[in-house]
């Protein structure tokens, strides 16, 4: 064998091991994704078999005894109806009002001129360090002398204003060009027509993205509602599914896996058909916390 | 224009976290009159063990979930970054991100009962493989690393979508410039992918150490804290203080912890940035 021919064979072994090893990479993903996706799947085929079936050893992967008992029953022991509607109002009043306010903020912080502007978004900043973690004990005293402990007003109106979501929409609205408002300016536009008409048009995936993102914060948040609320009807989905496995002495664990279930695949559903847009968005927001 | 969200900033950041601060010097139970104690709560803190384990405990919990998430983040962001079937790339990388989407409730519940001893899917094939199961949330020493593992599990698609964006500025020119250098997949790994990485990645662990700081939910729904406080967080410490022993000002002072906690990390980071970030593009 000539050594020419040893480095051809040598180079053609190496390029076949690394194909090797980039199938051995994608078959690695391939089980991670599978080990991920394995305890929800097993939430859902759970919830639709027959409760006596459920919980058998090995697990039935695919459901033979179906039925949509557990479901019923989920949505008799606890409101559960009204508590998917709670978490419905909530959320939407949480996304419109925080982008609305921050909207406004973002506007005049990137294009008003009056003093202590900058003085006055540092102080905002500073509220990044401050979590509701923090702040829940003199706000839950103040809901408290208002009377407005177990409302979903307590819910909302504490976390109507993001700071996150100022400093976001501001950093874009740096980055347009002023030359975009003059010729509105001419025309005789006031501030808030620029910002409506010109500014928000053009922040389209940026809007996207703190929606995504403060909607999903606010859906899925137990630590909140589970001190500001405690009567069942008032409840949000996350602090029901708790209170129906801990609070009733007694929902089966079927029961709960249909609740989690009904809420689970919608989510699931929403999200393989918008999975681009929900990953773009949440990354986006990520990068630029 | 910036009316409302002064008057917000007021009443649900200044004044709350001015009145957390005052009442950190009161003793109050929200039903007698509130009684001025100067600094009693904050030497009772001195001294508090169950909170000094609540400490070490959160530190515990956010360092490992941060190291995690990392290592785990960057190799899934690394090999989903490779050229990949349009459509296996969906699938998969769905299914890691999917988990980020639920609430820690739904989560907390899912686990609880998968990892049951009695009907538990886990713990039935790791007998199958003939491995003997931890006890996970019953044992003092396996409580931590289950609830760990599932921060893991809930959270890692978040950290590898971040990271995977950050490499996905990286431009293809670099490495083909490594490339004819020579430069091997390890050596552009260490020589390209880690620096113009490390912005994305310090801020990536910043927020993900800030994130864990303040858990709370899984360590409330599943182990109440225990056993024997080996699960318990400073958020939750500072709950049972406010919300079921009701001494308000107790539950302030310990509450100021956390906001000297993301103080001092914020600062931290500021500096690191500074240091040996390399922010050139």
């Amino acid at each position: 064998m000539s050594a020419t021919e040893r480095v051809l064979r040598r180079r053609r072994s190496s390029i076949q091991g690394s194909r090797l090893a980039r199938y051995a990479v994608t078959i690695v993903l391939a089980v991670i994704a599978i080990l991920m996706f394995l305890p929800i799947y097993w939430l859902i085929v759970t919830s639709i078999t027959e409760p006596e079936h459920a919980f058998s050893l090995p697990p039935e992967w695919f459901p033979l005894h179906i039925t949509s008992a557990s479901y019923a029953s989920s949505f008799d022991l606890i409101p559960f109806a009204v508590q998917i509607m709670n978490s419905i109002e909530v959320t939407t009043i949480v996304v419109i009002g925080q982008l609305l306010t921050s909207s406004l903020a973002a506007y005049a912080f990137a294009r008003l001129k009056f003093r202590g502007r900058d003085g006055l978004f540092t102080v905002f900043l500073v509220a990044l360090m401050v979590p509701l973690q923090v702040t829940v004990i003199p706000i839950f005293i103040l809901m408290r002398t208002l009377g407005l402990l177990d409302t979903q007003v307590s819910l909302w109106l504490p976390v109507l204003l993001s700071v996150f979501g100022i400093f976001f929409l501001r950093q874009h609205f740096l980055s347009l060009p002023d030359e975009l408002e003059d010729a509105a300016k001419i025309d005789g536009a006031g501030h808030w027509r620029i910002l409506f008409q010109i500014l928000l048009p053009l922040s389209g995936p940026i809007l996207a993205a703190l929606a995504i993102f403060s909607a999903l914060v606010t859906w899925n948040d137990f630590f909140w509602p589970n001190i500001m609320i405690t009567s069942p009807d008032k409840m949000t989905v996350p602090v029901g599914l708790v209170f129906l496995q801990a609070g009733l002495s007694g929902a089966p664990a079927v029961v709960v896996f249909a609740a989690i279930a009904t809420v689970t695949i919608p989510l699931l559903v929403l999200f393989l058909i918008a999975q681009e847009s929900i990953m773009r968005g949440i990354a986006l927001a990520g990068v630029s916390r | 224009m910036l009316s409302p969200s002064v008057l917000l900033y007021i009443a649900f950041v200044a004044m709350p976290l001015v009145a957390a601060i005052t009442l950190s010097f009161f003793k109050w139970d929200l039903l007698t009159a509130p009684q001025f104690a100067g600094l009693a709560n904050f030497v009772e803190l001195a001294t508090d063990g169950t909170t000094f384990r609540a400490i070490g405990n959160t530190f515990l919990f956010a360092i490992a979930t941060v190291i995690f998430h990392m290592v785990g983040g960057l190799l899934l962001a690394i090999a989903l970054n490779r050229p990949l079937n349009r459509l296996l790339r969906k699938v998969l990388s769905a299914a890691i991100f999917f988990p980020v989407l639920m609430s820690w409730a739904a989560v907390s519940l899912i686990w609880r009962y998968a990892l049951d001893p009695n009907f538990g899917f886990v713990n039935y094939y790791l007998k199958q493989l003939g491995l003997t199961p931890p006890n996970w949330f019953a044992d003092a020493s396996s409580a931590m690393p289950s609830l760990i593992g599932i921060d893991v599990w809930h959270s890692l698609g978040y950290t590898m979508v971040i990271l995977l964006a950050g490499l996905q500025s990286i431009p293809p020119t670099l490495y083909e410039a490594a490339r004819l250098d020579g430069a091997g997949p390890v050596r552009q790994f260490w020589s390209v992918t880690v620096p113009l990485l490390s912005p994305t990645l310090l801020f990536a662990s910043i927020i993900s150490f800030v994130g864990a700081f303040q858990i709370f939910d899984p360590m409330f729904i599943i182990t109440k804290g225990g056993p024997d406080n080996s699960t318990l967080s400073v958020v939750q410490d500072v709950y049972y203080s406010a919300f079921r022993d009701f001494d308000m000002g107790y539950a302030s002072a310990k509450s100021l912890i956390i906001v000297a906690v993301i103080l001092i990390v914020t600062m931290l980071q500021l500096r690191l940035s500074k240091r040996w970030v390399n922010y050139d593009k």
